[in-house]
């Protein structure tokens, strides 16, 4: 008998830093397809207002800095009516915040699941942030639909064509969580001291991209470190294609497209190096 | 033709336990500092909180193969079949294999409450490595197995246990892989439905010639679905082949050691000033070709200790049964009575037909004036006791505490 020939599958301890494997994935889609319907219907079960909870949620924190940081804190708002000028800012990190903090918790969350099944774990993380897109592209109709709202009213604001690199936008910022995501994930589930810390961690994150107060804030020597945050390119970006208060910040935009797919690129890399692992620790 | 669908080379897996997974960040630091600090590599062996849950494990599996894993709890069973599952990897050595693989370790592994049986009829088949397309051709077949049509659109939180297992064993039963790895799955539902689920996997393994990997504490189905069983022990396979003669192997293996405690042989014996246990010990009246304890062996429980108490006044002793859950399932004393100091012995039968199978351990007490507690010996004797059916179809856990054998008869009052 032929003894390498034949075997349509091995098991064995070698575990290769690049062994993730895209097809397997691709084979699962009906799989991603359904964890992001679960999420959809199960995060508003059993709440009254349902589904309309994904535009309250920002309209409510808008309406919170703008009684803290435009009222009483009297941040400059670059010249945007402040409403419109939070919206963005708030919907595109708590994109970024949700995305990170879900995935984060991969091993420890899906731990029932994963000690019973073998699926590529990849699909898990992947899924939440699809649900989380998902939600943000409604989130943005509902920012058009303000701004529509604040133009008709009379407010001079311009919008030009970069608004078409929202899908950029989005990949950006999804790229950059999802590759947290991944490697916290991967610390998360051995040391639980890292839950509380992220929490903490990304407050502070929060102050260090412009959500509350525009870029032009940031004082000379600081401004580099500033715009490498690849949230930063984002958000402002955002405001300019909209507002044309300022030119589209190309330079650091593409930094931070690649320094994103970098984050991503190594999260998937030390997640799939490392998910088999962690089954017997957690 | 090659027939082999699994073989596995050599496999081990080796578990750390206590410090090292202990789960803050501080200990994983201070383990890696020492480590750095007194240049050594963790020496596998030689570390204490490391234990060897599979070592060397050879075995191969052919077409059609219907194979039990038998083993006591920690012997690894279940550690192997999450290897082949490819939920953890293996320490060592290597598993190949043809074929789709479908694990079935628990039913309805991803279950969402909120969602109705309909939509978990496809998240869990999705998570099972079933396409959409796969489920859409097997839906009917499924909801028809599962019996719970009415309520396909009802949240399965809503649902009672009974339905739940049936709906999630549905879609496992319907998974179509080539080899089927089933981890003691039969312990739930009722005895129709497990009916269903034996004969499933009858006509699974024997007309489509399917291969499954089945572990199950059930001699009784194991004896009627296997062809061949491996028994593990330990982490290593102590024998294997024929399901009948591994069974009966599995069984005695709990029986040849001696079945007690002889503390005499040991440096000290338990107890205090007034009383020390020399031995105690479990004797079973083995039935006939049956060396091993199963439901109808009466069990001799015999304890041998010195008295020591000058004083008058008079001796009680009471034997505690505990099952494996902590239930107190007895308290047997003997009477009271008057001893002088020396070497005394206490013996009490429990007769067959009387306790149910499971785990059981016992604990003696000894009482001076019916008041005083002399000493407790804790947990001294620990046996299990198998199940033995002589006929019947059906393969669930008897429930009840006790099983005594009294006689229920039923008679006809009135003609038809």
């Amino acid at each position: 008998m032929d003894k390498n020939a034949g075997w349509q599958w091995e098991i064995n301890a070698n575990q290769g830093w690049f062994r993730f494997n895209l097809k397997e994935i691709y084979q699962y889609k009906d799989l991603i397809v359904q964890f992001v319907r679960r999420d959809l219907i199960a995060s508003y079960q059993q709440t009254i207002l349902g589904p309309l909870w994904v535009f309250l949620q920002p309209l409510l924190t808008t309406f919170v800095y703008f009684i803290i940081f435009s009222r009483v804190a009297k941040i400059s708002t670059d010249h945007i009516p402040p409403m419109l000028f939070y919206l963005p800012g708030s919907i595109i990190w708590t994109f970024f915040s949700d995305g990170l903090t879900s995935t984060m918790f991969t091993f420890v969350q899906n731990a029932y699941i994963f000690n019973k099944v073998y699926f590529p774990r990849l699909i898990v993380p992947l899924s939440y942030v699809l649900f989380h897109s998902f939600r943000i592209s409604i989130q943005l109709l509902l920012f058009i639909a303000v701004y529509v709202i604040f133009a008709i009213g009379g407010k001079d604001i311009h919008p030009n064509a970069y608004m078409l690199l929202i899908p950029v936008f989005i990949f950006i910022t999804a790229a950059f969580a999802l590759g947290c995501g991944l490697i916290v994930s991967v610390y998360t589930a051995k040391y639980r001291d890292l839950e509380n810390m992220m929490q903490f961690l990304l407050r502070l994150f929060m102050f260090a991209a412009p959500v509350v107060y525009p870029a032009s804030l940031i004082p000379e020597k600081y401004k580099l470190i500033f715009w490498l945050n690849p949230l930063t390119p984002v958000i402002e970006s955002f405001r300019s294609a909209f507002f044309s208060h300022r030119p589209i910040p190309f330079f650091y935009l593409g930094i931070s497209l690649i320094s994103s797919i970098m984050v991503l690129l190594l999260g998937t890399v030390l997640f799939s190096r490392k998910e088999k692992q962690i089954m017997d620790v957690i | 033709m090659n027939n082999l669908m699994i073989r596995a080379e050599d496999v081990s897996k080796y578990y750390r336990l206590g410090v090292l997974s202990s789960g803050t960040l501080k200990e994983d630091i201070k383990n890696w500092w020492s480590g750095k600090w007194r240049q050594q590599t963790p020496a596998v062996t030689q570390h204490k909180n490391h234990i060897w849950a599979l070592r060397n494990i050879h075995f191969e599996v052919n077409k059609g193969d219907v194979l039990g894993l038998i083993g006591k709890n920690g012997s690894g069973k279940s550690t192997l079949l999450k290897i082949i599952s490819r939920i953890t990897l293996p320490t060592g050595g290597r598993v190949r294999g043809n074929g789709r693989i479908a694990s079935l370790l628990e039913v309805g592994t991803g279950f969402h409450s909120e969602l109705t049986g309909r939509e978990n009829i496809y998240l869990n088949g999705h998570i099972m490595g079933m396409k959409k397309k796969e489920i859409d051709r097997k839906f009917d077949e499924i909801v028809d197995f599962s019996g719970v049509e009415r309520f396909l659109d009802t949240p399965v939180k809503r649902y009672s246990s009974g339905m739940y297992v049936r709906l999630a064993f549905a879609v496992a039963a319907n998974l179509d892989p080539e080899i089927l790895i089933i981890d003691e799955v039969l312990a739930v539902g009722d005895s129709e439905f497990q009916k269903k689920c034996l004969g499933k996997m009858k006509s699974v393994s024997g007309q489509e010639g399917k291969t499954i990997l089945f572990v199950s504490h059930n001699m009784h189905a194991l004896r009627n679905l296997c062809n061949r069983a491996l028994l593990l022990e330990k982490g290593q396979i102590v024998a294997s082949g024929d399901p009948e003669q591994v069974i009966s192997q599995y069984l005695k293996s709990g029986e040849e050691q001696f079945l007690g405690n002889d503390y005499s042989l040991k440096p000290a014996m338990p107890g205090n000033e007034y009383i020390r246990v020399q031995k105690v010990e479990l004797v079973p009246e083995y039935i006939q070709e049956h060396p091993f304890i199963d439901i109808r062996t009466p069990l001799r429980i015999k304890f041998e200790f010195w008295y020591d108490v000058e004083e008058p006044g008079d001796l009680m002793a009471g034997i505690h049964l505990f099952n494996f859950t902590g239930e107190f399932i007895f308290d047997l004393t003997s009477g009271r009575k008057t001893f002088q100091k020396g070497l005394l012995r206490g013996e009490c039968l429990i007769p067959g037909n009387f306790l149910n199978d499971g785990s059981y351990y016992i604990s003696i007490v000894f009482i001076r004036n019916a008041t005083i507690r002399l000493f407790y010996l804790e947990s001294c004797l620990s046996f299990d006791v198998e199940d033995y059916r002589e006929n019947g179809s059906w393969y669930g856990k008897w429930p009840g505490i006790v099983r005594p054998d009294f006689p229920v008869t039923l008679s006809a009052l009135s003609g038809a």
